[in-house]
């Protein structure tokens, strides 16, 4: 008995080597691309944000105007970091969900070459004065079916390995990935179409835009960076999930308020009255999805304290998820028609809002992710403990200013807008302090990827440990939980075990 | 669950609000039910927005220099926003031949663009009526026109905007050497001896869209939410 467990034990490590072994390229490519477009994001944020209150900064240069930057900066944020780590996950993920090696490895990767080559065509489109000046559709309108190909060329193998999985209990992570590979094409044919071949009323068309970024974070970040949460912390604690039916409900409340949501951002403007109070309404019920998945993944993490301090893994992904739930409640704060709604349409809270989904709760997350696949693809250990630390810390400096961004400064400036016998110089004021502060984020942030950056394209290089052991955040040299460290090439199925 | 099952449920989910809040009112809304003007005379004329200018370039060159991440194009109603008390915003308060002429946003405003150029953020001013106010306000008795290259040239040159954070758009305007007269258009800056600052194609396109931003023209009633007395003034 205990010796067929044990070749059991043995199949499935290898099993497991073999799929990470697979994978290792298209999975690296995605995550050091993304984390490059990340910098290339970072940077163009500290230009544009530092030219708000400072519009002197590099004034006078039409590509790094501050309407181009601005763009280029939240796009690249978009489509070269989230995207793209969201691809490295999602693949990775559901290969080993579904129990096989992934067969088109060479497709995935030349499909992430054309991805990163429409992004790069769309970001230089932008900075030379060829963008279209829709809000997170600023690509040039040649480059949408260019993302839409390679996106197709990503995600569909992953589809047909769950079709020809074995049999089995479907993981709540597969309905999460799978949903969010789902809505995003039909988000994004629905936006593009709509707005790029088939010209419709104006204002409509902006209400189309609204929702589709809405859309991008609920329906895609979202599910993304919660499927990789319910997958992270029971694989990285040993624990089941703490409640399966409220991880089941979590999803199908997502699924069934998120697709209203967003065309709140166009309250008063000439488009059917209902839209922006169900687009109000549904974002404001974000909380019911965002709490239940983060009660149940906190729940099952909280077990074990010391272990989410020690394991870079869950400590990124916890933040994250401390972060989703900043995030809900901004949503329901910001949203309020008739209250806050009306100070926060137009006010910086929008950016900060987009900025805590997207880093603040879907980037820890990716970040938890990558600190777990990267060794595990590379058969390399993570260098330097503190590289990671100063990682984890700088980020959340940087969006614990976003929060207040988010939260206060959009109010604050919302206030100055709306005091109408004021002069407008008073709401410019107003403004101007979290201006300064958004810089400060930018700041932080790329202090903290520098350190992330490094790390990884060591790790890409694999010069990474050649150890046995996960890294853990523990300092000194007392003895590991997992026995004496070994050199992972000459350890064979012990190591494997291991992982 | 079955994956079909799964399938189905999320496109029921999704597929009721992506019907009933994009694709029905987008289709509902491509071709706008045409609004009777009451004339008084018993003809059956037909509220036709005016708007001249070079919109569809102008629209271009808004667009892809960003102006929408820190200019709204949106005034209000009350119940949504404070707009409509602004004294230059949905119209001039006191305009010398109607009155006041403020009113909001319609339907009908964004004639000739593709993609309405709602805004991100206001970290400057709605520019709905920018065309009006400029005309009437910032470059009374001038030449709005000059008014405005001055202002895309330089926004912090007047003392009283040197607070502004709007950045310069010195990148749509040339520096050329002068021959024979000088350019009606030329700036008034400080260029060496023999040269003048002129706007580029795109900066007029910028320009002539900028001054067709007048969005305060008399509408019919039924999209007139004005209270009763001040559309009484208006009345020509």
């Amino acid at each position: 008995m205990s010796s067929e467990v044990s070749q059991n034990l043995e199949q499935d490590a290898v099993l497991r080597a073999s799929i990470d072994r697979s994978l290792r390229h298209p999975v690296m490519f995605f995550l050091t691309s993304g984390a490059a477009w990340l910098a290339v994001s970072i940077i163009l944020g500290v230009i544009s944000s530092a030219k708000v209150h400072s519009p002197g900064f590099l004034d006078g240069c039409g590509w790094l105007t501050y309407g181009r930057t601005q763009a280029a900066h939240v796009n690249a944020l978009i489509y070269g970091w989230g995207f793209q780590a969201a691809f490295g996950v999602i693949v990775w993920m559901l290969s080993r969900l579904s129990r096989q090696e992934c067969r088109a490895s060479g497709i995935i990767l030349t499909a992430g070459h054309v991805w990163n080559f429409g992004v790069s065509i769309g970001i230089l489109g932008i900075l030379a004065g060829y963008g279209t000046g829709m809000p997170w559709m600023e690509f040039p309108s040649f480059c949408w079916p260019v993302l839409l190909l390679s996106y197709f060329a990503i995600v569909v193998w992953s589809l047909v390995q769950f079709k020809v999985r074995p049999e089995g209990h479907v993981y709540i992570s597969q309905w999460y990935l799978m949903a969010a590979m789902i809505w995003f094409p039909w988000v994004f044919i629905t936006a593009n179409v709509l707005l790029h071949v088939i010209p419709g009323n104006p204002v409509m068309a902006a209400g189309i835009n609204a929702w589709y970024k809405s859309s991008l974070i609920f329906l895609f970040f979202t599910p993304v960076a919660l499927g990789t949460a319910f997958y992270l912390v029971p694989k990285v604690s040993g624990r089941p999930i703490f409640s399966y039916s409220l991880a089941q409900f979590g999803f199908w409340a997502l699924a069934v308020i998120m697709p209203w949501a967003g065309m709140q951002k166009l309250t008063g403007a000439p488009i059917p009255y209902f839209i922006p109070y169900l687009g109000a309404a549904a974002t404001i019920m974000f909380f019911v999805p965002a709490f239940s998945a983060a009660v149940n993944i906190l729940r099952t993490a909280i077990a074990d304290p010391e272990l989410v301090n020690h394991s870079p893994t869950l400590r990124f992904t916890m933040a994250g998820v401390i972060g989703l739930i900043v995030m809900a409640v901004a949503a329901v704060f910001l949203n309020i028609p008739g209250k806050t709604l009306e100070f926060t349409q137009f006010s910086m809270s929008g950016y900060g809002f987009e900025i805590l989904a997207i880093y603040g709760f879907f980037s820890f997350v990716m970040f938890g992710a990558i600190y777990f696949i990267v060794p595990r693809v590379t058969r390399r250990e993570w260098l330097s403990r503190r590289l990671i630390k100063w990682h984890f810390f700088l980020s959340v400096y940087g969006i614990v200013f976003i929060a207040v961004i988010a939260i206060f400064g959009g109010v604050q400036q919302g206030i100055g807008q709306e005091a109408f016998d004021q002069p407008w110089s008073e709401a410019a004021q107003r403004a101007f302090p979290y201006a300064v502060f958004i810089t400060f984020v930018w700041f932080f942030i790329m202090l903290s990827n520098v350190f992330f950056f490094l790390h990884l394209t060591v790790m890409w290089l694999r010069l990474g440990r050649r150890s046995t052991h996960p890294t853990l955040l523990v300092s000194g040299h007392h003895g590991s939980p997992h026995g004496e460290d070994g050199d992972i090439d000459d350890a064979g199925s012990i190591a494997a075990s291991a992982h | 669950m079955s994956f079909r099952t799964f399938i189905l449920c999320l496109s029921a989910s999704f597929g009721v609000a992506w019907l009933a809040i994009v694709i029905v009112p987008y289709f509902k809304m491509r071709m706008l039910e045409p609004v009777a003007v009451e004339d008084g005379d018993g003809t059956n004329a037909v509220y036709i927005p005016k708007r001249a200018g070079r919109i569809a370039d102008g629209a271009e060159v808004y667009a892809a220099n960003g102006c929408y991440q820190c200019h709204s194009q949106l005034i209000r109603p009350t119940y949504a926003g404070n707009d409509m008390f602004r004294p230059d915003w949905g119209g001039i308060a006191g305009d010398e031949d109607r009155g006041d002429t403020r009113r909001e946003t319609n339907a009908f405003d964004f004639q000739g663009e593709k993609f309405a150029p709602i805004g991100v953020s206001r970290l400057g001013t709605d520019l709905s009526n920018l065309g009006r106010r400029v005309e009437a306000i910032y470059a009374k008795g001038g030449d709005p026109k000059k008014w405005l290259y001055a202002h895309l040239y330089n926004p912090r040159w007047r003392p009283e905007r040197r607070e502004s954070t709007c950045p310069s758009f010195r990148f749509l305007f040339d520096v050329v050497e002068v021959k024979g007269n000088p350019s009606e258009d030329g700036l008034d800056f400080p260029v060496n001896e023999g040269m003048e600052i002129v706007p580029k194609p795109e900066a007029r396109a910028l320009v002539s869209y900028l001054l067709s931003l007048k969005k305060d023209q008399p509408v019919p009633s039924s999209l007139n939410f004005a209270p009763p007395t001040a559309a009484a003034t208006a009345a020509p």
